[in-house]
């Protein structure tokens, strides 16, 4: 288990191994430049407008939640409601949390276990971006 | 302990890190955290941690800045966002840049756990750093949802009301969540204070205090090696 671990001790032994400053340190600093350019970018050219006062009476048109929302947004359309919620804040939550655990006891034992977990990945992730673009199409 | 050599200006800055050395072991510290290693595999994919502490601090500086002018109440709120539009120098870009990197942070995240997973990063010994992690992607979606309602505009109380009614479809204790979410039947006040209070003290407490963990248990048993 301390094997894994990448410690100076280590990492000193390896030649190829770089010194985090300021080799990497660089590399970040490099990096956060230019989101910062990014942002500042966006927040120049396209200011967050305010919108109309919030009216509690006139429910507008398609209100969509913020885009990180969408997927599961998307999908409590489609399954029972109960079932959806239970899922999204009783189950997953914790079995992501735990994930760690399961993949040492069970996937990291089974020959195609990583490729299975990967597959299942990159599905999710197709998964989450086609119900993103629904919800953002406005799709019932 | 010698400020005795070079010009002026490098004995006074000698003179003002031997102050802290002797103090604090302050020379040791930064040494351990320049000269400690990477390993040969770490690229640029290894970057989206770093730029998400970034977005953090642009967070905590533009929200500073705007918590001097907002207002939480359901009369004076959206007010005090145009008047953080009209009239507070900067106050466009402050607001706005609060806004977009908030997206970028999120958008962070997720590229930061993808990384992660697809590098089976967790495995032992850092699963319980993937687990703060897990609570501090969570947390960072919670700043999202609570910081949406805000500004009072008709998007951010629809999508408030849509999402608070989500609550109420969980069995059995779906009605007490809601109304523990929004601090009564419906958004008032009540649910502003809440949000504010959750996303100016809460969160912001807890995500330093998190990460603060996160990044010793990183430090403590440096970067995973690919499989």
């Amino acid at each position: 288990m301390s094997a894994d671990k990448n410690t100076a001790e280590k990492l000193q032994e390896d030649p190829r191994a770089v010194p985090f400053f300021p080799d990497h340190f660089l590399k970040e600093v490099a990096v956060m430049a230019l989101v910062l350019g990014i942002v500042t970018f966006l927040a120049t050219l396209m200011p967050m407008p305010v919108g109309e006062p919030a009216d509690p009476l006139a429910t507008p048109a398609g209100i969509k939640p913020e885009w990180y929302f969408l997927t599961v947004f998307q999908i409590l359309k489609y399954v029972p409601k109960a079932l959806g919620i239970i899922w999204t804040f009783l189950i997953f939550p914790p079995f992501m949390m735990l994930f760690p655990l399961f993949y040492n006891s069970v996937i990291c034992k089974w020959r195609y276990g990583r490729l299975t977990l990967h597959t299942i990945g990159a599905l999710g992730i197709i998964t989450a971006i086609f119900f993103t673009m629904l919800a953002y199409l406005g799709f019932e | 302990m010698s400020s005795g050599e070079g010009n002026i200006f490098r004995r006074a800055w000698n003179g003002f890190v031997d102050f802290f050395d002797e103090r604090f072991d302050m020379r040791r510290v930064l040494r351990e955290f320049a000269d400690h290693e990477v390993p040969a595999h770490v690229n640029w994919l290894y970057c989206f941690g770093g730029i998400t502490l970034l977005c953090l601090i642009v967070q905590v500086l533009t929200g500073i800045l705007l918590a001097f002018y907002y207002e939480p109440t359901i009369d004076t709120a959206y007010d005090s966002i145009l008047n953080i539009m009209d009239n507070v120098p900067f106050g466009v870009f402050l607001r706005s840049l609060h806004a977009w990197t908030a997206n970028i942070m999120i958008l962070m995240v997720i590229l930061h756990m993808l990384r992660v997973f697809f590098h089976a990063a967790y495995r032992p010994p850092r699963e319980l750093n993937w687990m703060t992690g897990v609570i501090l992607f969570f947390i960072t979606i919670t700043f999202g949802f609570s910081g949406y309602l805000l500004p009072m505009n008709q998007l951010s109380f629809w999508a408030t009301k849509v999402g608070s009614e989500i609550a109420l479809e969980m069995p059995l204790i779906g009605t007490q969540i809601h109304a523990f979410l929004l601090g009564g039947e419906k958004i008032s006040d009540a649910t502003l204070t809440r949000f504010y209070a959750i996303h100016v003290v809460i969160l912001p407490v807890t995500i330093t205090i998190l990460l603060g963990l996160h990044f010793l248990m990183v430090r403590k048993q440096g970067i995973a090696d690919p499989l």
